[in-house]
């Protein structure tokens, strides 16, 4: 018997709930509120051409999707039109972007269930989320298609019984969304804003290695899961900005919830809170289903270790990629360090879509008689104006984000070169880190056995401890570093 | 060569134990858990500096246990 591949078991349903599931969040109906100050009435075709932006660039995935159908969406694409750094920044920051997505979609569903239920520990929820979907995620691709198309479904269900409610203020009041209150300024930057209501359905493209029939259902999950999200985001902002002005919106906390509770009542904040806490879920799902195949993929052409290519012989699943994955996430998810790195999972999409429309260029020019099942309309008209929208939404971008892009730009360039350098040398450079670990710590110790560093909180015998504590430590470091020095070479 | 991979290995798991510890305690100065700020008697100011030296000691230990030990 052969080794274990991935199994494609997700058929066109499942795939489209994918890229539903995996963009919806209860953050993205939050900052429609920030955005309802920054572009008043006009949020509506905003948000509009926001998926129509989006749409272009889902063109790109499409015949990228159909013509390479291996694991690890954008990065696969890459790796096959540039290669080299290029194609490792750009798995860098998507799986960083949904290792960050992932823990905060789980740390807001824990925020939710804390403000029904405040005696909850909020860590230790969303830590018991992002488990329960690893384990989801490694039981098999079906199931985690299966456990999205619920979740999707109840949510959807939510936010229609909301639109259908609140769709008779459209007609009374027909809002002036065709105004422009705040000017061109206002609009642009609440189209960079609200850019991130459509990040998460090229979660499709990370499972394309999964889909059955991928020339057919890879655009067509992609296309429907982009023309959903229009019409369902659009109508849910023309409600709101009918039942109430954009000046109260903006003021909301959570302004789906507001309005929900101005047309059916308290029972309709309750109903969409519920609504949006249980998207942070699909949210989680897909998130670590998309990381873990990015991994995968990585580990596949050798940027990371061969163990993350090890398929289960009985679910076909990733899993060891799943669990590293979920690891990172769940340290994410239970210290609060995602909200330093919150805004880098903007950069980080942005970055992979402009980077998907460039490598679309590239093979069509390259490889012009590679297998495309799917073409890209209008070609190349839609990856040009995908990447010129990436471009300005990156200039619209805050500069804080921009730092922290280049930052983690710069972590990625130290891992690739660690990846090139090669592994003996690794280990020595490890090994002499190691010593300098011994000699700090061995200093320390130094100075608390001589009593120039006080532990005045602990007992004398206490101190004794962590001094004896501090020399083990130091003692295993030098060792180490002595041994990972004196390796041979292969 | 055997006795100086068994000891690879053992060193290796230990420092990645240290290593696990220091990540640990990182995260118990983060949270405050046991009062340990106070018996340590450490600033709040300077809890983030303390928090990343533990982490970095943490991961680099781990990582050089972990290379070690899967000599």
């Amino acid at each position: 018997m052969g080794e274990p591949h991935l199994k494609r078991e997700l058929g066109l349903l499942r795939a489209t709930m994918l890229g539903i599931g995996g963009t919806l969040s209860a953050g993205n109906f939050v900052i429609i509120g920030h955005a309802a100050s920054l572009a008043g009435y006009s949020i509506v075709p905003v948000v509009f051409v926001c998926g129509i932006i989006s749409l272009l660039t889902m063109f790109s995935y499409c015949e990228l999707g159909t013509a390479i159908p291996k694991a690890g969406g954008e990065y696969t694409f890459v790796k096959v039109a540039y290669g080299g750094f290029i194609s490792f920044i750009t798995g860098w920051f998507e799986w960083l972007s949904n290792m960050f997505y992932a823990a905060l979609s789980s740390i807001g569903f824990a925020y939710v269930i804390a403000y029904i239920f405040p005696q909850i520990n909020i860590p230790l929820t969303a830590v018991l989320i992002v488990i329960t979907f690893a384990v989801i995620n490694i039981r098999g691709v079906k199931e985690t298609g299966t456990a999205e198309t619920v979740i999707t479904a109840l949510v959807l269900a939510i936010l229609g019984i909301y639109v259908l409610s609140g769709w008779p203020y459209t007609q009374r009041t027909q809002a002036p969304i065709m105004s422009f209150p705040t000017g061109l300024l206002g609009i642009f930057a609440a189209t960079a804003y609200l850019f991130e209501l459509y990040l998460g359905a090229e979660a499709v493209a990370a499972a394309q290695a999964e889909i059955k029939n991928p020339g057919k259902n890879i655009p067509r999950a992609i296309i429907l899961s982009a023309i959903v999200l229009i019409i369902l985001y659009t109508s849910v902002v023309y409600v709101a900005v009918s039942v109430v002005s954009p000046e109260i919106l903006s003021k909301q906390s959570s302004p789906i919830a507001f309005v929900a509770e101005q047309v059916m009542g308290p029972v309709g904040g309750i109903l969409v809170t519920v609504g949006l806490a249980i998207a942070g879920l699909a949210a989680t799902n897909e998130a670590i289903m998309a990381q873990s195949r990015v991994l995968y993929a990585m580990s596949r052409d050798g940027y990371f270790p061969q163990k993350l290519l090890k398929i289960h012989r009985r679910f076909g699943t990733p899993y060891i990629a799943v669990i590293i994955s979920a690891v990172f996430t769940l340290i994410f998810a239970a210290t609060g360090l995602v909200n330093f790195v919150v805004y880098a999972v903007n950069f980080g999409f942005i970055v992979g879509f402009s980077i998907v429309n460039l490598s679309l260029i590239k093979l069509r020019r390259e490889k012009p008689y590679m297998e495309r099942p799917f073409k890209a309309p209008l070609y190349p008209l839609t990856p040009i104006a995908g990447l010129a929208a990436s471009i300005f939404l990156i200039a619209f971008i805050e500069p804080t984000v921009l730092i922290l892009g280049l930052e983690l730009s710069i972590i990625a360039l130290i891992v690739y070169y660690i990846k090139m350098v090669g592994y003996h040398r690794i280990r020595i450079a490890f090994g002499g880190m190691s010593l300098g670990l011994g000699a700090f710590t061995s200093f320390l110790a130094y100075l608390i056995g001589t009593k120039q560093i006080k532990l005045n909180g602990i007992s004398p015998e206490a101190t004794t401890a962590v001094f004896y504590v501090l020399i083990f430590a130091s003692l295993i470091q030098i060792l180490a570093g002595i041994l990972n020095i004196t390796t041979t070479s292969d | 060569m055997r006795i100086v991979r068994a000891i690879s290995k053992v060193v290796g798991l230990l420092q990645a134990f240290v290593g696990g510890m220091s990540l640990i305690f990182a995260f118990l100065l983060f949270y405050d858990l046991f009062g340990v700020q106070a018996v340590l008697g450490l600033s709040r100011e300077n809890i983030e500096l303390y928090m990343l030296i533990f982490i970095i000691f943490g991961l680099f230990s781990i990582i050089s246990g972990l290379l070690l030990f899967y000599e």
